[in-house]
């Protein structure tokens, strides 16, 4: 039994709830959230891999003591091997992720606790418990418990919002919950039909009985069921047509906040995108919606950060279209393109919380988030330009930063599925994204500053600096040897293909 | 002739998600939007409660002196049961913070139209 497994959700979720209780306190606020935040990536670097099952009940199988005395109607059949409680799975691909989830956290929550003389322990316990959450989903087995965790991330979600004091946070904080109110019993209902066809909330336990004949796999309830998930997932991640009130949301959030939200939905993506594959691969419809809906959620999040004018709400845009290259990737279906797609998640992931919090240093000289009423940061900020900079180019896939071998993968991975006319829209839209950045970059730092801008005389703090060069150090490593991300995420992404 | 116990519970649900969705869309109150969205969620919870109905089955509490083979066959399905309790919870959270915020907004704008507070 590896402890290790459930206390990378346990800790932060319990911590949550006393820094919750603790709102006024600052320095002990201050004291837990960083102890927290330090384990959030320490403790899955130095857990062992394996399987726990809650409450000691591994499958029958594995436990001949409990099985003694058990009708064969129990022990004669696939109830011997299912198992009757939640398991949690902690693999190569899901330790990767994990990390660098706890990576961004960490640095999140660290600018979130010194750029405020008070530090809010209610700001604090919604960012460990999103974080917790999102954790939770990629480590379960267990399609309900994803479930229930995928509602807390939602709202932990609402709830960053909501702190955030920017304008109207309120209006889009409900109008997110009210769509999500809508998808999430849908949700609910595809993993109902799941449990009515099956009996079981078990994703392995699931596919087992697909693969094996217990259940019909072309009944059309499970059909509606592939529908009704691949629904709720469209909603959790910020797919199309849920793609402009997820960008509002990031846009309403602080930039700490935006940087970890941006994260969760790219995690969600890969936790419910992997269970759909697992289950659901055998459905040809399956691999063609996720390839379509990622062509479509690229243009769209793309073409979209064109015409903005809310530097933050250009970068929520285009992490909705880099969310259609990790779907290229797990629609593909291939060994290499689900690799290539994990890879992505992971790179943009890091990617996106580097812009947020690297644009977000504007806001340290100015409150403005309007482009067209800035100008001429790079005499204000210039070490954080020229990180924003380089954050830009890794985005867009420049050499030699992590987003290059991720999206060449992808490409090489399009070409071996003999699909080059994916590659092609791929290229061209890493170019706009690309020309987007560049835009945006000269016009907050290269143009002449306008007139009536007021730029006030508040430092960058330090920590912000020191996580923008962490990121940059990860796209760096990440981009000059692809191998040792690869390597973490080939085993997974063999076991689905 | 009488309705089998769990098509009428689907067909209860199917109705509480049509109503809720209908009235999510078309209401401008938005405490009726609420409303309605917890109809969706209701009916969401009655569906996944009839997955685990048995015809002719017995509460899933094995009690002294009763047969195993019995109980395995018979007892209805509790896993349901208990999945739609953590539902439950979830939607209450949910329109807790829904309420909150539409108290927060009513203060605002002294309204609770949807067309002008979310502009829809």
């Amino acid at each position: 039994m590896n402890y290790l497994i459930p206390l990378m959700v346990v800790i932060p979720i319990t911590c949550a709830l006393f820094l919750n209780l603790l709102h006024e306190r600052t320095r002990t606020v201050k004291a837990i959230s960083i102890i927290v935040a330090l384990a959030l990536p320490t403790v899955p670097l130095i857990a062992n891999y394996g399987v726990q099952y809650f409450g000691g009940y591994p499958p029958l199988a594995q436990n001949p003591t409990i099985a003694v005395g058990l009708p064969t109607l129990i022990t004669g059949t696939a109830l011997n091997i299912f198992h009757p409680a939640i398991t949690y799975v902690f693999g190569s691909a899901q330790k990767l992720m994990i990390v660098i989830l706890g990576f961004i956290a960490l640095f999140a929550i660290y600018i979130s606790l010194y750029e405020v003389k008070k530090a809010s322990g209610v700001y604090a316990y919604l960012m460990l418990m999103g974080t917790a959450s999102i954790i939770a989903m990629l480590l379960s087995d267990d399609i309900f418990n994803l479930y229930v965790f995928f509602e807390i991330a939602a709202l932990a979600q609402v709830g960053i919002v909501l702190v955030s004091k920017v304008d109207y946070n309120y209006e889009t904080a409900l109008k997110y919950m009210i769509l999500g109110s809508i998808a999430s019993p849908l949700l609910l209902i595809g993993i109902a039909l799941l449990l009515g066809v099956t009996g079981n909330v078990n994703i392995t336990d699931i596919v087992y009985s697909i693969q094996h004949g217990l259940v019909n796999p072309q009944s059309p309830v499970l059909l509606m069921a592939c529908s009704l998930i691949i629904f709720g997932w469209l909603y959790g991640t910020g797919l199309p047509p849920f793609h402009t009130i997820k960008s509002a949301m990031y846009s309403k959030a602080l930039p700490t906040g935006a940087a970890l939200l941006q994260a969760f939905s790219v995690f969600s993506f890969v936790a419910i995108g992997i269970i759909i594959l697992r289950i659901f691969s055998y459905l040809p419809f399956a691999h063609i919606f996720i390839i379509g809906i990622s062509l479509v959620a690229m243009t769209l999040g793309i073409t979209m950060a064109i015409t903005q004018t809310d530097f933050k709400r250009l970068i929520a845009y285009l992490a909705v279209g880099e969310l259609g290259y990790i779907g290229i990737g797990l629609g593909l279906g291939t060994a290499l393109g689900i690799t290539a797609g994990l890879f992505q998640a992971v790179n943009e992931a890091v990617i996106t919380a580097f812009l947020f919090i690297g644009f977000g240093t504007i806001m340290y000289k100015t409150k403005e988030t309007d482009m067209r009423k800035l100008g001429g940061m790079l005499v204000e900020t210039p070490k954080s330009a020229l990180l924003v900079l380089l954050a830009g180019l890794a985005m867009a896939g420049v050499p030699p930063f992590n987003a290059f071998q991720s999206k060449l993968m992808l490409v090489q991975a399009s070409l071996n599925s003999g699909l080059p006319e994916i590659a092609i829209i791929m290229v061209l839209l890493s170019i706009v994204t690309f020309m987007t950045f560049m835009r945006a970059f000269h016009t907050i730092y290269l143009r002449p500053k306008p007139a009536d801008l007021e730029i006030k005389n508040e430092k960058i703090p330090n920590i912000t600096l020191v996580a923008m060069v962490a990121f940059l150090v990860v796209c760096l490593v990440f981009g000059l040897f692809p191998q040792i991300a690869t390597n973490f995420l080939q085993g997974m992404a063999m076991s689905i293909a | 002739m009488i309705m089998d116990t769990q098509l009428a519970s689907l067909l209860t649900a199917g109705a509480l998600i049509v109503i809720g969705i209908f009235g999510t869309l078309f209401l401008d109150n938005l405490i009726k939007k609420v409303i309605s969205l917890a109809f969706i969620g209701d009916g969401a919870n009655l569906f996944l409660i009839a997955m685990g109905y048995k015809v002719g089955g017995i509460v899933y509490i094995f009690l002294p002196g009763m047969s195993m083979s019995n109980f395995s066959q018979n007892a209805s399905y509790p896993l349901p049961f208990a999945l739609v309790l953590t539902s439950i919870v979830i939607g209450a959270s949910t329109m807790a913070v829904m309420l909150g915020i539409i108290i927060l907004l009513n203060k605002k704008y002294g309204s609770l139209s949807a067309s002008k507070i979310l502009g829809e």
